[in-house]
């Protein structure tokens, strides 16, 4: 007999299922880029949730007599034309993309959401309706209908979060409206109706579920381009009414005319805005490939 | 057998894939050869081989993930496994053509066929686009399109499953090929549609002397259409023999396995269908024992032990690759005598299925001490001596162990 | 095929409903009276009344509506508050230059994107998907007034190779005849304007392009590696055919397809990247039209940009869909 021979009939080794969710979280674990995204995601809501007690300065507070300074160890990244503390301001700007940025996101899922559900849990004349006006939403450029939206609405922070999430409404509505339809038609639903589930039964208990995991993998992709286009309506001028609310798009604006002079102010809020965003898409993508089963290898 | 070299020989033939989820040996050392206008059919189940050796031979496998890690394929003198790319070019397609199964997706759905079967011709042959035309026409004729310049024009998806198959036949036979290898080429097809087929492959590749490879799972297949039969298990040859001994008398416990799982209209009432258990088996790890062990009725313990050679069904019968005299040849050491052949199960008196040896896991009776198995192995000794009975419903409700993660990876033809 | 392109165009009409119902809400949801907004606190009582007749405000809803929708369908829409000229007059003027910066920033993303993300299939298993994943990566998490800053930084601050801003160097005496600059300085026959045309235009179409490269990129790589395990490859191989002819015909014919669909999604979003683009480089576009339109309370630019661009969004989108059947015969004669 030969070597230790592995036996024939052996069967494969086969993991424990934990369930949807648990396999999910386990194949995420595994997603390094993913990882990665988390790390950057948690710099960014630490600089947000932490900013009062790690900030130097107030984001107000400074004079011209500071102004204009160059990275050193009082100022890490400098100070703007009004001499205040660059860091602490990119500090307490992650508050307002962080606010902004889940608040529309929120919204957006909601409105969407319930636009979706409705056309494709209603279906017929509503839905070829609503479709139309969704499909009317996708046709307009985003930040173009952004900032039409706080144009006509006024100033604000709702404003722009309200214009944000308007931006997501037709995504989300055509993610849950495509699922419930392909789900209409998949075989569980179909046993479970032939068990005798009711329909707003078969519509929340079965079919809600399965939509909800394409729901979250764009929702957390619509965090990052929601803080792009928050700082976005700012580097246009259509950020927060008071100018000094340290938000990284205005505090673009803002250093544009220091481009010369002060390169650092520049640099600073646009990789904020770039890590936050890089961030949330990395952990959208891991989560796609982790809750998409067939994604498994 | 005829003087001469044969027109293909393939010499332990070894094929592997590096997959994620480890190597797969896939071929393990398959050998045999094929005569001018012979036709052999390779049988098994799916991820058996079948496919992978055919492939091998024309180096199509996959890539990065398939590779030759052995042997040779000899082909009109030449070693296909050597050969650099542009020199097998010149003989895919001319020297050897493919049809695949299925014909949904073997065609190019934004070419017409017209440029299809043009670019093959035109490929190698220096001739004009006209003289091509003129070809394609004659060859959709033969193989019976009706309208045939009408046709031309058309896009595959404008053409029934029988039809694109039969265009991919007329394609295949553009160059008078000398080797047509056919993978599952009925499979996809309509019951009706797949005997029509067969024989317009049957009576064209007769016509020309074209040798052909027929591949299927299925043995009503290649019992009207070929000379020879190759049946293959889990990488191996298991049984080869020409159709009419295959047929007369299967000598390996697979291959009477898969003659008694199908239906047969010369069975007599009460023979009862016996499926073959379980499946195959992990192709990850390469067999040192019989791979066919775990779901074998004939096993001894040798079986768990030492995986059989392939040599003749007689000891000492010199060894004929070729021809209506190829040698009746199996990897077995415990052959079902001819009534087991006929009854699908051992009934020598006192026999017992060697049970697997410690330490593994049996895949036929896995987690099923007791079962029915081992209980029709009883009966089966019962029963020689006090006539059949019947155990089709129980056998056919068996369940079946969890089918192996590793065959659903997508780039094993066979399926 | 024709019945195919009358279908398509019928879809179009339903959406265009929608989009100018939620248009014409727009201007309900002015704070106050649209009228008095729209004019601004000054206007004079009699102007205020003339706009409130010109609106239809004293209508019903519906009737309101039937008259914007009879307005734009007449092309009327509306005039500047800034100049009392029409709209859509200024509108035109403006337009050449944001095509000459979308198209620009088209073929940078497509004539990057594309070779990129076919090299990237070829050697998809020497060279990990990483370079790729980081390169789309970067393009869609990078907005674009960030990266057009740092290319104004690097190149035209830092090391003055390219112009920071402007669409041509207004010494150089260019004469505006068609709006657009390179076809102007062909016109006038001077290389030297075209090449500062063309410097101009390169940091603001790398800036817009560098997200419609990124995902262009993707989907041409996915496209090829999915096309490259069709069985069809396989048999185009087994018939003997060059690797070459088995690429471009067999494997690039139906990757296109994707690509192109993809292409043309890609409007909308240089649309409205332009908008910002334009104020990053100073370029007088249609864009920097709107932003100022914002600041200037213009409501009527700001409702009919957004118009415009939907309807050249679904237009695009409609020539894409047709090229697709052209180039898929499963669609065209389905």
């Amino acid at each position: 007999m030969a070597a230790p021979a592995v036996p024939v009939g052996q069967p494969i080794e086969r993991r424990a299922s934990r369930g949807l969710w648990g396999d999910a979280a386990r194949r995420l674990m595994r997603n390094r880029p993913a990882l990665v995204g988390l790390v950057f995601i948690g710099i960014f809501v630490a600089a947000a949730i932490l900013a009062p007690f790690i900030a130097p300065f107030g984001p107000l507070e400074g004079g011209l007599a500071q102004r204009l300074q160059p990275p050193s160890t009082v100022h890490v990244m400098g100070t703007d034309a009004q001499g205040r503390d660059e860091y602490s301001r990119v500090l307490f700007g992650a508050q307002v993309s962080l606010i902004a940025g889940i608040a529309s996101v929120i919204m957006g899922v909601t409105i969407g959401g319930s636009i979706g559900a409705l056309a494709g849990g209603v279906g017929g004349k509503l839905d070829a309706v609503l479709m139309r006006f969704v499909d009317a939403m996708l046709a307009v450029p985003g930040i173009l209908l952004a900032i039409g939206i706080v144009a006509f609405l006024g100033r604000g922070l709702p404003q722009i979060m309200f214009a944000v999430a308007v931006v997501n409404v037709p995504i989300f509505a055509r993610i849950l409206r495509g699922s419930l339809l392909s789900l209409r038609e998949s075989d569980y639903v179909t046993a479970a109706r032939s068990i005798g589930a009711s329909g707003p039964r078969v519509l929340v208990r079965h079919m809600l579920p399965n939509s909800l995991s394409p729901l979250i993998v764009a929702a957390t992709l619509a965090l990052a381009t929601a803080i792009i286009d928050v700082a976005g309506l700012g580097f246009l001028g259509l950020g927060p009414p008071d100018p000094r609310t340290p938000e990284w798009g205005t505090m673009l604006t803002d250093a544009t005319k220091f481009i010369r002079q002060a390169p650092w102010l520049l640099f600073f809020p646009g990789a904020a805005i770039v890590i936050s965003a890089i961030g949330f898409n990395l952990l959208g993508d891991g989560l796609r490939e982790s809750l998409d089963p067939r994604m498994r290898r | 057998m005829t003087a001469g070299t044969p027109l293909l020989s393939v010499e332990e033939l070894v094929v592997r894939f590096r997959t994620h989820e480890g190597t797969i040996h896939a071929v393990n050392g398959v050998t045999f050869q094929l005569e001018e206008g012979e036709r052999l059919g390779l049988v098994g189940e799916s991820g058996c081989g079948k496919s992978v050796t055919n492939l091998a031979m024309m180096r199509l496998l996959p890539q990065p993930a398939g590779r030759i890690e052995g042997g040779h394929v000899m082909f009109d003198a030449q070693d296909l496994t050597k050969l650099r790319e542009d020199e097998l070019r010149s003989i895919r397609g001319r020297d050897i053509a493919m049809i695949f199964q299925d014909p949904m997706t073997s065609l190019n759905p934004v070419l017409t066929v017209e440029e299809q079967m043009i670019e093959t011709i035109m490929a190698h042959r220096e001739i004009s686009r006209d003289t091509a035309r003129a070809r394609a026409i004659e060859l959709l004729t033969m193989v019976g399109i009706p309208q045939p310049e009408g046709r031309l024009k058309s896009f595959p998806h404008q053409f029934s499953g029988g039809m694109r198959q039969r265009v991919m036949i007329a394609m295949a036979l553009s160059l008078e090929p000398k080797l047509m290898i056919a993978d599952e080429p009925t499979t996809a097809l309509d019951v009706t549609i797949q005997a029509q087929v067969l024989e317009l492959l049957r009576g064209l590749t007769e016509q020309s002397g074209t040798a052909l490879i027929l591949i299927t799972h299925d043995l009503g297949v290649v019992a009207g259409m070929t000379n020879r039969i190759n049946v293959m298990y889990a990488g191996y040859i298991v049984e080869s023999a020409t159709t009419l001994d295959l047929f007369a008398a299967p000598s390996h416990p697979y291959t009477v396995g898969l003659l008694r799982s199908i239906p047969r209209l010369d069975a007599q009432a009460g023979d009862p269908l016996v499926p073959i258990e379980g499946r195959p088996p992990d192709m990850r790890h390469k067999p040192t024992a019989c791979p066919f062990a775990a779901r074998c009725r004939w096993r001894l313990d040798v079986c768990w032990q030492e995986n059989p050679p392939l040599r003749p069904t007689i000891e000492g019968t010199p060894i004929v690759l070729t021809g209506p005299g190829a040698t009746h040849q199996i990897a077995c050491f415990n052959p079902p005598t001819v009534e087991e052949q006929v009854a699908g199960r051992p009934m020598r008196a006192g026999f017992v299925t060697a049970p697997p040896p410690a330490g593994t896991v049996d895949e036929v009776g896995a987690g099923r001490i007791g079962s029915t198995d081992d209980l029709e192995g009883m009966i089966g000794d019962i029963q020689s001596e006090e006539g059949p009975i019947s155990l089709a419903p129980s056998a056919g409700a068996l369940p079946l162990p969890p089918e192996p993660e590793h065959h659903t990876d997508g780039f094993l033809h066979d399926d | 095929m024709l019945r195919f392109i009358v279908r398509r165009l019928l879809g179009v009409i339903p959406v265009l409903f929608g989009l100018s119902i939620l248009l014409f809400a727009f201007i309900h949801l002015l704070p106050g009276d649209p009228a008095t907004a729209i004019l601004g606190q000054h206007a004079t009582a009699e102007r205020v009344a003339a706009m409130r007749e010109y609106l239809g405000l004293n209508d019903p809803l519906w009737q309101q509506y039937l008259a914007y929708l009879d307005r734009i369908l007449h092309g009327d829409l509306g005039a500047s508050i800034i100049n009392n000229q029409p709209v859509l007059h200024e509108f035109l003027v403006r337009f050449p230059a944001t095509i000459e910066l979308t198209v620009a920033a088209m073929i940078f993303a497509a004539g990057v994107g594309i070779p990129l993300g076919r090299f990237a299939a070829r050697h998809a298993q020497h060279w990990p998907d990483g370079g790729v994943t980081i390169v789309s990566l970067l393009g869609i998490s990078i907005p674009v007034f960030v990266l057009g800053l740092t290319l104004q930084y690097i190149f035209a601050v830092q090391f003055d190779l390219l112009p920071a801003s402007g669409r041509i160097d207004p010494r150089a005496g260019l004469e505006f005849r068609t709006n657009f600059v390179l076809i102007d300085s062909i016109l006038m026959g001077s290389p030297s304007l075209f090449i500062d045309g063309l410097s101009h235009l390169i940091l603001p179409a790398i800036a817009l392009g560098s997200i419609p490269l990124a995902i262009i990129t993707r989907i041409t790589r996915a496209s090829v590696l999915d096309v490259t395990n069709e069985d069809y490859v396989r048999t185009a191989r087994a018939k003997g055919l060059a690797e070459r002819r088995i690429n471009s015909r067999h494997i690039m014919r139906n990757a296109w397809l994707p690509v192109v669909t993809v292409l043309g999604l890609q409007i909308g979003g240089l649309l409205g990247g332009a908008v910002i683009t334009e104020t990053v480089f100073g370029w007088g576009g249609v864009g920097t039209f709107a932003v100022d339109a914002i600041f200037n309370r213009d409501y009527f630019v700001i409702q009919n940009t957004i118009l415009i661009f939907a309807v050249i969004f679904l237009m695009v989108n409609l020539l894409v869909d047709i090229l697709y059947a052209v180039l898929n015969p499963r669609i065209r004669y389905a």
